[in-house]
Order: structure tokens, then C-alpha cells, then sequence
């Protein structure tokens, strides 16, 4: 990550969208900054947290988004900025705070709310776009469309939540969070913080400061007001622009990354002075007078935008209510089918669109270039699929996991989790998950599999979950299936790492973000402190560890926790050398033939392993191979060896 | 009918699935796809093969029993009720304080250990009764390891998993200890060697028992756990009829459960066994009807008569006749079982040229379904 403390207003600096919402932070003066981790959003805590000694300002990697925003609320209130970043996902886990924290109002410090979308989910369980809760909720609401309005729009996000008095939220989307381009800096505030909750009989004031969202009609006819005032302020706001021909045969309205698809679309179709393009800066309340003011540059609107037609919709709203003689657009977008209401936008999905509205025969690329160009590319990819590292604990916990179940007999199902082993969906876990949601539901399913034994349910239930969303999302789950006594496995795959999002601290892990040493939070003395069985398993101990599973499955008798704990390789491969120098005995190794039929790389799958179809003999990828060694157990022939390094 | 290119997926679908499987574990121990666990087999994930031997050495695929007699003795399959045999003879050990600790006359142990005391074998694959009370293949390598492994539960063992599990580069000359299905198993093997396995030309005795059915490992062991404590169990016993009792040792006495209430508890196969007396072993044992504290002998290849001819030499076995009323009660009770086994065979199959696994002679098989 760049460093985003640089003191050298007006030079331009290479970041990404993260870092630049994270400089837009510290350059509003900041004094607070909590966040969960979830890709695209990490980087924003990550760079902030790395600045906050040298900023004097407090950054954590919370529990989880609800306590991140309730944490930073806090900060609010005694009148500190501060700021909770999170993925889409993370909206949803703290919106039951949202809609009391919109009631209540703010403290004197600016509260701001960053959410990155992830369009496609190339990160996610999911492409949920945020943007509706802040119609649903009354949240003003921005979304930046480069990397400089990236940190302008978040610097003056806390101004505006200071005037309204309301939390302010700022969406993002993985090509603006992850993309890099300049940005210029501005000043970073020198001036002292000091943090403070009003006291209850305060001479200033004649009622005491309380944040809380009662009497409700009454502040939510204040909300509106608050909002009201928003939306004067987006009228003049310099994030909207317009760019085209005074009168365009196609208007496009867009906002966000499809600005810069948007752009790029007309150019390559050499349109600029047929099609005008409205860039929405300010997306909730709607700017309707800006927008009203270009509605007439065309007959056509089209709307660019990922992944809910929520400006287009909202425009159509506001058409609706025009007077009778206003002129009447026709709409294309995602109603028309001329825009996809899923997935990830570009520029060529934004040129067909065009192209089809205004009956262009426009080609990209030749179609046998691409063609030759793609199996080109592809030729230098190593066929591979979505995989554990080599060396990965979960490889081996699935393996254990997969084994017991079927040794057990019963067709025992596996509840999934989000992280790294949410991909035992597919092979590299034996397909072992069945289910996936979000963030600790895999425990909340198990719970309702677990009390099925009445109608004749007797499969046994084990419910995955990682280390960080244990603490996360799961201790309710757990409490409940050990209060009700639903029969089910809580199987934690401790790999003492917040791995996906990449490798940040969690309660289990003695760091805090700003890498200060600090309590263990141990999640076996919490389970042991529900009175419930508790067993610890080293995975790579894949004897032991099927035993251990047998015997808890075998027992019944109410929510139960074993947890698989060996550290993340990629963790333990910064920090040691490979334990294992690992080969094959071309000797031993049967390949394909009956007593093997290639376990290895056909059923286990660690990338470390190799088929050489020469050969017709396994052997290890020595520049995959981590030397973990877990093969030589797999091995049915004994063909794999390993030495001591 | 001929085996063809089958594997693990037709043995499930012919065998495990329709309640054939015996658990001899001849599909287990080098396959790391079919695994023995608490009575059954688990297929841990799905095997690609087309053609596997998992389904060539099960002894509930396909044999023509001539070609397997063929390979065991040169001659076809016998159509006497016993098989082929040499002698039949009554021993017991003249060991009397092994006497003891053996379920009758100490035959198998005594022939064991001599074999290994002569160098004659270096270990042998035998079931060994573990602390919990269930059967577990043992490879005993010295006469006290075989002493661990007298005495019988009844219940279904696989041992040729354990066989299989030994390296194939290991030379050790072996001894075997099986059910009539397990030298079933064995001599499909010697007909055609297993691949990636210690060579099946390493095993030079086989020793079979005599079987009129098994007991399940899991349901009954699951029955006894509920009526027992079975770590005060010292010795099971079907003692010979008219006993009809299933009889249980402890330190305190013996329990007995009628054998009405333990047969519901038998492996279903067993009801499709042709075979009493392990046909295809160089030796066959089991108990003398009527005469406690003695063993039947069947011997039935050179290397059977060699080993009990050295046993009498040394003075380890003391050997006598066997009786002609028990030989002929032997040799209806095999017939009888063979006669048994075929009509169910057919009622299962519901065609009576439709055998099954077995592969007889038509006019052998028409006189036993007769």
C-alpha cells in the first residue's frame, strides 16, 4: 500500500481508489477509522491504519461491520470524525443500526459510511449494489468516478454530514477501489482532536444531547428535512457534470466507473458530438433540477450504470411527476434490455448498447483476431482451477471432512461459510460444502439441519466456518445450537489469519490493525465456556483428525465445536523455510493403475502436485511445492517421500 | 457369465449393494478409494476405472470353479461334499496349557507356529479379537503374536485387507488364516496375481475355517455392547449341536444367548455360501461334533500333508482318526449347506440358470438344486 500521510499538497500521487478515499479521510481531519475487512474495501482501513501512528489518529480492524459503524458513531458523538468502511456485504450486517443511526442523527463529528460494490462479484458471495439503501434509509449519497473524486468526494462527505447532521455514504466499485490513477493531495489538518460527550446539563443547551431514534414521526419529518437540504446542496455540486452537444441524439446518464466506460464508448464510436453524457456525482437525493435542466438535450436517455437501475428508475420518478407538457423521453437501459442488470459493465458492453439504439454496425476487433488472440493468451495458463495454496490446512481439514462423512456412512452435510474455504464448493475442497451464504450463516443452517432428528433426520451436520468469521458472525449461532441442543459440528478452520482479504488481524490473533500487541481472544476457552464438547485437531494429522470427527459425529447430543488449527501457509512460507523437501519415487508411484488411479492429482488436487503424462507418474511442482508433506499421508502406495530440510 | 471389465462400480451395484458382500476386505488395503469402517465398505471417493481388482478378487463376483480347482489342485472341481481333500483326520494339540486358551483342539495355532518355527512362512495374516471385543486382521510374525490371536468371535473380519496392505516390494513368505470366502477370494488371486500387491506367490499356507455363517461386526457387535460388559468377555462359542447356544465367558461364568436369538444377527450372504469347509485351503479346521477339546482336519494339498506330517513327527499335534459317524455328519451338513445356499441363490436371482457368482458345472449344479 502507498502512503497516503505524504505532506506535499498539490503534487499528484499514484493511488488506488482505497488509498485515495483513505487520503480524502485524513485530509478531513479524521480522528477515527474502524473497519471489517472484505474485498474491494480493505485497503481503505489497511492504508489508514498504517498512517494512524504517524496521523494521530485511531484505526481498528473491528469484529465486524455492525460494531465497526456503531464504533465509529461513537466517535461521532463525542465529536470526532470518523469514518467505517466495508464491502456490500457489510451494509446489510450493519443496517439495523443504519436505520436508527439516520433517526438519531449524528454527533458534531462527521460520520461517513464507505461501501465498495463488487460488480460480477469477482470477490463476493455476491454483486449486491448498495446504492437502494440510501433511498430506503434516507442517506445522502455519493459515488465518485475517478480517483481524484475518490478522496474530494470523501473529504467534503464530512462537511456535508456536519451541516446535515446525518451520516453520509460514499459507494464504491471494485474498478474504482482497486484501479490506480494520479491524484493530487490537498492539505492535511494539523489541528489538535478533542473528544468529548456532552454532558446532560449543558449551559448551551436546553435539552440533554441523546442520540436515539424516538420520537420517530417526529424525526423522520426532520430527516426529510435533512434531506431536503442535501439535495439543494447536490443541485450546485461540481461532481455532475454534463459533456456533449447541446443537442445530442442520445443522452446517456451514468455515474460511478460506467462514467469512464461511458466515455471511452462514445469515443471509440467517434459519437462526441452526437451523444451527450450527464455524469451524476451526488447520486441520493436526486439533483432534480440539475438533471431536468439536460433532460431535453435528447429524445433518448440511456442509463449506464452497475448493477440496479436505481438512476434509472429514479429518473423515471422524477419524469413522472414533470408537467403534462414536459417532453416525454424514452428510457433504454436495463427495463429496455439494452443495459445487463447484472454482472460487471464496459466499455464494449456500453458500445453495443449505443450502437444498437442508434443502428450502428460498429465491430470492436476483428472476430478471428480475437479469437486467435484469446488462445494465444490461454496457451501460457497452466490448466487449473480455482485451488487451495499448496500446503493450505483447509486441503487437508476437507480431506479429513470428506473421509469421516463417508466413513460415517450417514450422508453427513457440510454448511459452508465465506473465506478462503468457501471454495470447497468445488474440487480443491472434494465439493465437501453444500451450502453458502453470508457471513455465519453456515452455523445459522446447521442449526435448523441439526433439529430435524423428529423427522427422521439422521445426517450429520458439520458447519464450517474460518477463524475471523467465527468471531464475526458464528458465537450467536453456536450459543443457540448449544442452548436448543441442535445436533451439529462447529468445525473452525483456524488458520490464525484473516487470509482472503489478506491477512489482517482478528480477535485471535494478539495484533491490533495499528499492529500493537493485545489479548487473545481464545475460541476455545470461549466454546469451553458454553459447557458444550470442544475438541482441538491439527489437520494435518489426518488420522487423527477423521478420528476425532467419527467419534463427535458418532456422540450426537447437541451443538459441539472441533477446531482445525494449523497456521495459513502463506503466513508460515514469509516466515520459515518449507519443513519438507518432498519427491516422488517414479518406482513406487503406480499412476493410473488399479491400487492408485492417480489419488493425487486427480482426487487431492494440492497444485504442488503434478501429472506427467510422459511418465505416466505423479511429481512435485517444486517451484508450487511448499513442502508441507501432507501428500506423503495421502499417497496409497507410500510413493511420495519426504526428508527433513 | 465372465467377469469382463468390471470395477468398483459394479461391485457395488452387484455385490455390496445387494447384500452379497462377506467383508473378506479383498477389495481393501491397496485401494485408497474402498475402505473397511464398522461393518460395511465406504467408498471414500469414486474410483475411474473401468476395470478394477476390487471386483476381479471378490469372492461374490463371478468364479468358475472348475478353472479355480484347476489352478489350487489340477483337477476340476470335486463334486464330493467336502472338496478335495487328501485325509480327513480328528487332531489337538499336545500342548495342554494351550489347550486352554484355544476354541478347541489348537490345531491352527499349533500348525502356525510350527510353520514359523520352521521358517517355513514368516508371519501370518490372522484375526486378532482387540481389547473392545471386535475382529481386526493381525499380521502375527512369532508364535506369541499367534497366541494373541486364538480364539473366535464369529463375526465377519477383513482380513485380506491386511494382506493387501503389505508393500509389494516385502518378500516375507506368509500364512493365512481365513474363511471359506476369503479362500475363495485367495485362490481367484492365485488364478490371476494381483498387480501393485505383495505377490500372492508369498502366501504358502492357507488355513481354512470351517463356516456355516458369520456374524455381522456391526449389528451384533452393537447387540452384545447392549448385553455385555465386553471387557469382562474372555471367550465366545457356538458349542456343536444339539447345543444351540451362543455362549459367552467372562471371568464370572458364562452367559448364553439361544442361537435363534444370534442368527437374525448373520451376514445376508452368508445364506448365498455354497461353501463349509474352505474348499480351496491347503488345511481346513474346525470342530469335532460331539468330542470337545478336538479339531476336524481337512487336508487337502501337499503342502497341507507335509505340515501336519511334520507336526506328528515333532510330537506337536497328536492325530487320530476321525470318526466315520462324524465324517459322514461333516459330509452331509457341507452338502446341505451347498443345496441351501443354491436354491437361495436362484430364489434371488429368480432364474435358475442364473447362479449368480457361482460358477458350477450345469450338471453339478442341476444334482445340488435338485
Amino acid at each position: 500500500m502507498a502512503n497516503i500521510d505524504i505532506d506535499a499538497p498539490g503534487t499528484s500521487q499514484l493511488l488506488i481508489g482505497n488509498e485515495a478515499i483513505a487520503r480524502g479521510a485524513l485530509e478531513a481531519g479524521i480522528g477515527f477509522a474502524a473497519a471489517y475487512p472484505g474485498t474491494p474495501s480493505s485497503e481503505i482501513l489497511g492504508s489508514l491504519a498504517q498512517a494512524a501512528k504517524e496521523m494521530g489518529i485511531y484505526a481498528e480492524w473491528s469484529v465486524n461491520e455492525k460494531v465497526a459503524m456503531e464504533a465509529a458513531a461513537g466517535a461521532s458523538f463525542a465529536g470526532i470524525r470518523a469514518l467505517a468502511s466495508m464491502k456490500q456485504n457489510g451494509i446489510n450486517v450493519v443496517s439495523d443500526f443504519l436505520a436508527n443511526l439516520v433517526m438519531s442523527g449524528i454527533g458534531k463529528g462527521g460520520l461517513v459510511l464507505i461501501s465498495c460494490d463488487d460488480p460480477s462479484a469477482i470477490s463476493s458471495s455476491n454483486e449486491q449494489d448498495t446504492r437502494p439503501i440510501a433511498k430506503w434509509l434516507d442517506i445522502p449519497l455519493v459515488e465518485p468516478g475517478d480517483f481524484q473524486e475518490a478522496k474530494d468526494m470523501t473529504k467534503w462527505l464530512f462537511d456535508l454530514a456536519e451541516e446535515l447532521g446525518t451520516l453520509c455514504m460514499l459507494r464504491s466499485v471494485t474498478r474504482i477501489a482497486h484501479a490506480r490513477g494520479n491524484v493530487k493531495l490537498g492539505e492535511l489538518p494539523k489541528k489538535q482532536l478533542k473528544a468529548y460527550f456532552d454532558q446532560i446539563h449543558d449551559l448551551k443547551s436546553v435539552m440533554p444531547t441523546t442520540f436515539m431514534p424516538i420520537p420517530s414521526p417526529l424525526r423522520h419529518f426532520f430527516l426529510h428535512m435533512k434531506m431536503d437540504k442535501a439535495r439543494e446542496k447536490f443541485e450546485g455540486s461540481a461532481f455532475n457534470r454534463y459533456v456533449g452537444p447541446n443537442k445530442a441524439d442520445l443522452l446517456i446518464i451514468t455515474c460511478g466507473s460506467c462514467w469512464l466506460y461511458s466515455q471511452d464508448a462514445v469515443k471509440a464510436l467517434k459519437l462526441e458530438d452526437r451523444v451527450g453524457i450527464l455524469k451524476l456525482g451526488t447520486l441520493w437525493p436526486l439533483p432534480e433540477k440539475f438533471i431536468g435542466e439536460h433532460l431535453d438535450k435528447s429524445e433518448k436517455l440511456l442509463f449506464v450504470e452497475e448493477i440496479d437501475p436505481f438512476l434509472e428508475r429514479s429518473v423515471m420518478e422524477m419524469v413522472a411527476n414533470l408537467p403534462p407538457s414536459s417532453p416525454r423521453p424514452i428510457f433504454y437501459g436495463k427495463r429496455s434490455g439494452h443495459v445487463n442488470a447484472y454482472g460487471e459493465l464496459n466499455p464494449d458492453l456500453v458500445i453495443k448498447a449505443i450502437s444498437t439504439i442508434l443502428g450502428l454496425a460498429y465491430q470492436p476487433r476483428d472476430i478471428e483476431y480475437r479469437k486467435k488472440a484469446e488462445a494465444f493468451a490461454k496457451s501460457n495458463v497452466p490448466e487449473r482451477t480455482m485451488t487451495f495454496c499448496a500446503g493450505c490446512p483447509h486441503r487437508a481439514t476437507f480431506w479429513a471432512i470428506k473421509n469421516a462423512l463417508k466413513l460415517d456412512g450417514r450422508g453427513g452435510v457440510v454448511t459452508g461459510d465465506i473465506g478462503c474455504y468457501s471454495m470447497a464448493l468445488g474440487p480443491t475442497g472434494f465439493f465437501q460444502v453444500r451450502t453458502m451464504h453470508c457471513m455465519g450463516a453456515g452455523a445459522g443452517v446447521a442449526n435448523g439441519l441439526g433439529k430435524l432428528g423428529q423427522f427422521g433426520f439422521d445426517q450429520p451436520v458439520l458447519a464450517v466456518v474460518g477463524d475471523s468469521t467465527f468471531y464475526h458472525a458464528t458465537i450467536p449461532a453456536l450459543i443457540n445450537g448449544v442452548y436448543n441442543q441442535s445436533d451439529f459440528i462447529l468445525v473452525i478452520l483456524d488458520n490464525s489469519a484473516t487470509a482472503m482479504t489478506g491477512f489482517q488481524p482478528h480477535p485471535g490473533t494478539g495484533m491490533t490493525a495499528m499492529g500493537e500487541p493485545t489479548k487473545v481472544v481464545s475460541m476455545e476457552a470461549l466454546c469451553c465456556s458454553l459447557g458444550t464438547h470442544v475438541e482441538v485437531c491439527d489437520p494435518f494429522d489426518l488420522k487423527g483428525t477423521i478420528a476425532t470427527l467419527l467419534e463427535m459425529m458418532a456422540e450426537g447430543g447437541g451443538a459441539k465445536v472441533a477446531i482445525m488449527r494449523r497456521q495459513c501457509e502463506l503466513v508460515r512460507a514469509k516466515k520459515e523455510k518449507p519443513p519438507y523437501r518432498v519427491h516422488v519415487d517414479p518406482e513406487k508411484c503406480i499412476g493410473e493403475a488399479c491400487g492408485c488411479d492417480r489419488l493425487c492429482t486427480r482426487v487431492f488436487l494440492c497444485p504442488g502436485l503434478i501429472w506427467d503424462k510422459k511418465a505416466n507418474r505423479s511429481k512435485i511442482d517444486e517451484v508450487t511445492c511448499t513442502g508441507c508433506g501432507l501428500c506423503v499421508d495421502v499417497c496409497p502406495q507410500g510413493a511420495i517421500i519426504k526428508e527433513a530440510v | 457369465m465372465a467377469t469382463g471389465a468390471k470395477g468398483c462400480k459394479e461391485l457395488f451395484s452387484e455385490v455390496i449393494e445387494t447384500g452379497l458382500c462377506a467383508l473378506c476386505g479383498a477389495c481393501t488395503g491397496t485401494c485408497p478409494y474402498l475402505v473397511y469402517y464398522k461393518g460395511r465398505i465406504a467408498l471414500l471417493d469414486n474410483c475411474a476405472l473401468l476395470k478394477g481388482q476390487c471386483y476381479e478378487y471378490c469372492p461374490r463376483t463371478y468364479i468358475d470353479m472348475d478353472v479355480i480347482s484347476q489352478q489350487v489342485f489340477g483337477v476340476p472341481y470335486s463334486e464330493e461334499e467336502l472338496g478335495t481333500a487328501k485325509e480327513m483326520l480328528m487332531v489337538r494339540s499336545t500342548d495342554a496349557s494351550m489347550r486352554e486358551k484355544v476354541q478347541y483342539g489348537g490345531a491352527v495355532t499349533t500348525l502356525l507356529s510350527l510353520a514359523l518355527a520352521e521358517g517355513f512362512i514368516d508371519g501370518a495374516v490372522l484375526t486378532r479379537t482387540s481389547d473392545d471385543k471386535t475382529p481386526s486382521p493381525f499380521l502375527a510374525q512369532s508364535a506369541d503374536e499367534v497366541l494373541q490371536c486364538t480364539g473366535s468371535s464369529y463375526m465377519a473380519c477383513p482380513v485380506l485387507g491386511r494382506y493387501n496392505q503389505i508393500p509389494k516390494d516385502n518378500g516375507n513368505k506368509l500364512g493365512l488364516v481365513a474363511m471359506p470366502c476369503q479362500v475363495l477370494a485367495v485362490a481367484k488371486m492365485k488364478k490371476d496375481p494381483p498387480e501393485n500387491r505383495a505377490s500372492i506367490g508369498n502366501v504358502k499356507l492357507v488355513i481354512g475355517l470351517f463356516c456355516t455363517w458369520a456374524l455381522s461386526p456391526d449389528r451384533f457387535y452393537q447387540f452384545l455392547k447392549e448385553n455385555l460388559d465386553l471387557s469382562k468377555v474372555k471367550k465366545f462359542d457356538i458349542p456343536p449341536p444339539p447345543a444351540n447356544r451362543f455362549d459367552v465367558y467372562t471371568a464370572s461364568g458364562r452367559t448364553s444367548f439361544p442361537l435363534e436369538q444370534i442368527r437374525k444377527f448373520t451376514m445376508p450372504t452368508c445364506t448365498y455360501c455354497l461353501d463349509m469347509t474352505s474348499e480351496f485351503a491347503d488345511i481346513s479346521v474346525g470342530s469335532v461334533e460331539g468330542i470337545e477339546g478336538w479339531n476336524t482336519v481337512i487336508i487337502r494339498t501337499d503342502i497341507g500333508a507335509d505340515l501336519v506330517e511334520m507336526a506328528k513327527k515333532k510330537g506337536k499335534l497328536q492325530i487320530d482318526k476321525l470318526p466315520s459317524a462324524n465324517l459322514t455328519h461333516l459330509k452331509e451338513a457341507s452338502l446341505l449347506k451347498k443345496k441351501r445356499a443354491l436354491n437361495e441363490i436362484v430364489k434371488k436371482s429368480g432364474d435358475k440358470n442364473n447362479l449368480l457368482y457361482v460358477g458350477l458345472s450345469p450338471r453339478l449344479a442341476d444334482k445340488l438344486l435338485a
